[in-house]
């Protein structure tokens, strides 16, 4: 049997298919979703957990390695032939017997009187110099820990501590009634959050078997590529900002200001929390969304000139922090980290909701800060194509009001629901029992990207770390959860 | 801003991020930005507590973070000002009863509502706080507490 796990799910990874999740559950299973890139079609694969005990996937397929050390130390399940098993989520101050997601839920942990730190992993040697930085710091910047080993100014090893802001949401998320699901789900990341509400009310419907009416999709499209072109902005402003080029950062933050505060007036939130529901979503003015579009072209057109036309800021950018087109593969990229790496892998190629409108896929070449850049440079716009698409699609349309409909209250059964949020693929795996969530997974954009930059930074110097750091632009809050 | 013989004309900041979904983080990041520009308003987030007149905390407070918010606290010198921004911190959050977290600071000399904050009340709910403090060039206050 354990076999079998194994070669289905590396028979999966070489036929290049993508690997959904990978998650337990409370009564013992481990289980794997891969989807075809070219159907959309989904496989899964479960193995029962024996003594505690599961094989482990990782010597196969790297990218799966902090999948099994979270199950590790969520579960308590322990992924045989594991090649590194430090705590990845716990800390030493998680009592021993706590699992949060184990056999036996324990609530109220009665956390231990030490520090939270785990040990780092360093190079020894002479000459090597041991840089901490965090969990706090000098900045605007989410919580994470990053121990350094350097020779001189050199890079040789990032070990990278996460998990800092782990505030347990997918156990918060277990016995809620589907009502009570958006504003948690909404606010897991703020970064993706229309992503991660559509993932929730995508899962809901598909297990009513409801059906979304063309104006429902429509709107979420236009929600989710509005998420993209604030995501990529933010995006595009700190990259400057990581090599002192004042102006560009500065010009892009009030780009970024001016698409907010149109966020506000058609949507009613800043960062459109709370605009996806089951059956629902927030509808804006098409006119209005057009107007903002060409204010924001106004700014954004004489923007990217700049940025393109400075060849200092290109020097600095280009063969910085990368990434292998091998190492993409091998542990599992998509967003725009894969696609800076020549990767077209897009799931909007196969989403429903975008079933007819043929986003293109920005492809970079190098792997590196500047293929970064210049893929968001490209996607930002492409989503601004598909935004007026949209919208003169929705004026176009007749009026007819959303159809009104009410969520069964008694559904049941699981959904691996996905999308193409601005920091890659998004993935939720849910299921329900009796219109309660039993269980909810959710492997965001960034999870797998972090591994990745701890391997690009080696033979990059540590003043390299912010501008490769904000070119990944990984989240920390949805990888933490 | 005139001179006023009682309250604060500036504030320096140290935020530190305690579980946060990097909503109020955005929002932090658009009070400094071009449009809002704060700095001019006498606010101005600091790279060390040992800058710093206050620390805004932001997020339930994971327990990962407890230890790290507390040592930032610590090496801020007196009088020194907590500030909870957002619903997360204020203890009002969706994440108020996850087990990873301890619900929000358990006092705060100011306290910040929203999800997130929008940059406009921020400052608002800042600058008029300000008014009601005593400069600490002429009363030094010790407001140590949290």
């Amino acid at each position: 049997m354990s076999q079998d796990w194994i070669d289905h799910n590396i028979a999966h990874k070489q036929a290049g298919d993508e690997l959904l999740s990978l998650t337990a559950t409370r009564d013992g299973q481990v289980r794997a979703t891969w989807m075809n890139p070219g159907d959309g079609r989904q496989t899964s694969y479960a193995t029962s957990v024996i003594d505690n005990h599961f094989p482990s996937l990782t010597r196969a397929l790297p990218e799966v390695a902090w999948d099994e050390r979270e199950i590790h130390d969520l579960f308590g399940f322990v992924p045989q032939g594991h090649p590194d098993l430090r705590p990845l989520v716990r800390t030493p101050r998680w009592p021993s017997e706590f699992f949060p997601l184990g056999a036996k839920p324990i609530r109220c942990p009665a956390w231990l009187d030490v520090e939270p730190d785990n040990p780092a992993r360093t190079v020894q040697g002479d000459g090597i110099t041991i840089m901490k930085v965090g969990p706090t710091h000098a900045g605007i910047i989410e919580s994470g820990h990053f121990v350094f080993s350097l020779m001189g100014e050199n890079i040789l090893h990032l070990d990278i501590h996460l998990f800092q802001n782990h505030r347990g949401v997918e156990a918060i998320l277990e016995d809620q009634p589907i009502a009570n699901a958006v504003p948690i789900v909404s606010r897991v990341c703020a970064g993706d959050t229309v992503s991660h509400q559509t993932n929730w009310a995508m899962a809901v419907e598909n297990l009513a078997q409801f059906v979304p009416d063309p104006l429902l999709s429509l709107r979420r499209v236009i929600l989710l590529e509005s998420e993209r072109v604030l995501s990529h902005l933010n995006d595009l402003a700190q990259i400057p900002a990581g090599v002192g080029f004042q102006r560009a950062h500065q010009q892009a933050l009030a780009i970024k200001e001016c698409w907010q505060q149109g966020l506000k007036q058609l949507f009613g939130h800043r960062l459109l929390f709370d605009t996806v529901k089951p059956g629902w979503a927030a509808g804006a003015d098409p006119d209005a969304l057009l107007m903002l579009i060409r204010r924001l072209r106004q700014q954004w057109t004489p923007w990217r000139t700049l940025v393109e036309g400075h060849h200092g800021f290109h020097d600095r950018m280009t063969g910085v922090g990368v990434v292998k087109p091998h190492d993409a593969e091998r542990f599992g990229a998509h967003g725009v980290v894969a696609r800076a790496a020549g990767q077209a892998r897009d799931v909007r190629s196969v989403h429903a909701l975008y079933a007819d409108m043929r986003p293109a896929c920005i492809l970079g070449q190098g792997g590196d800060v500047k293929a970064r850049f210049d893929v968001r440079l490209g996607e930002l716009e492409e989503s601004l194509r598909l935004l007026e698409a949209s919208a003169m699609r929705l004026r176009n349309e007749n009026e007819s009001p959303l159809r009104r409909w009410t969520v069964p209250d008694t559904l049941s059964g699981r959904a691996v629901v996905f999308t193409e949020s601005p920091h890659g693929l998004n993935v939720h795996d849910i299921t329900l029992d009796c219109g309660r969530i039993a269980r909810y997974h959710i492997r965001a954009g960034t999870y797998r990207h972090w591994p990745l930059l701890a391997q690009a930074m080696p033979g990059n110097t540590v003043a390299d770390f912010p501008l490769i750091n904000k070119s990944f632009e990984l989240c920390y809050s949805c990888t933490d959860r | 801003m005139p001179h006023r013989k009682h309250g604060r004309r500036v504030l320096q900041i140290r935020h530190v991020d305690a579980g946060s979904c990097n909503g109020c983080e955005q929002e932090l990041t658009a009070c400094t930005g071009p449009a809002y520009d704060w700095q001019h308003l006498g606010l101005d987030l600091v790279a060390s507590p040992r800058h710093a007149d206050a620390l805004l905390v932001t997020g339930p407070m994971s327990d990962t973070m407890a230890r790290p918010l507390n040592h930032v606290y610590s090496a801020i010198p007196q009088p020194k000002i907590v500030i909870a921004f957002g619903d997360c911190a204020a203890g009002c959050g969706v994440f108020q009863h996850a087990y990873g977290v301890r619900g929000g600071l358990d006092t705060a000399d100011l306290t910040i509502p929203g999800c997130p904050p929008e940059p406009v009340q921020a400052i608002k709910a800042l600058r008029t706080w300000m008014t009601t403090l005593t400069d600490p060039e002429t009363e030094p206050k010790d407001s140590g507490r949290r």
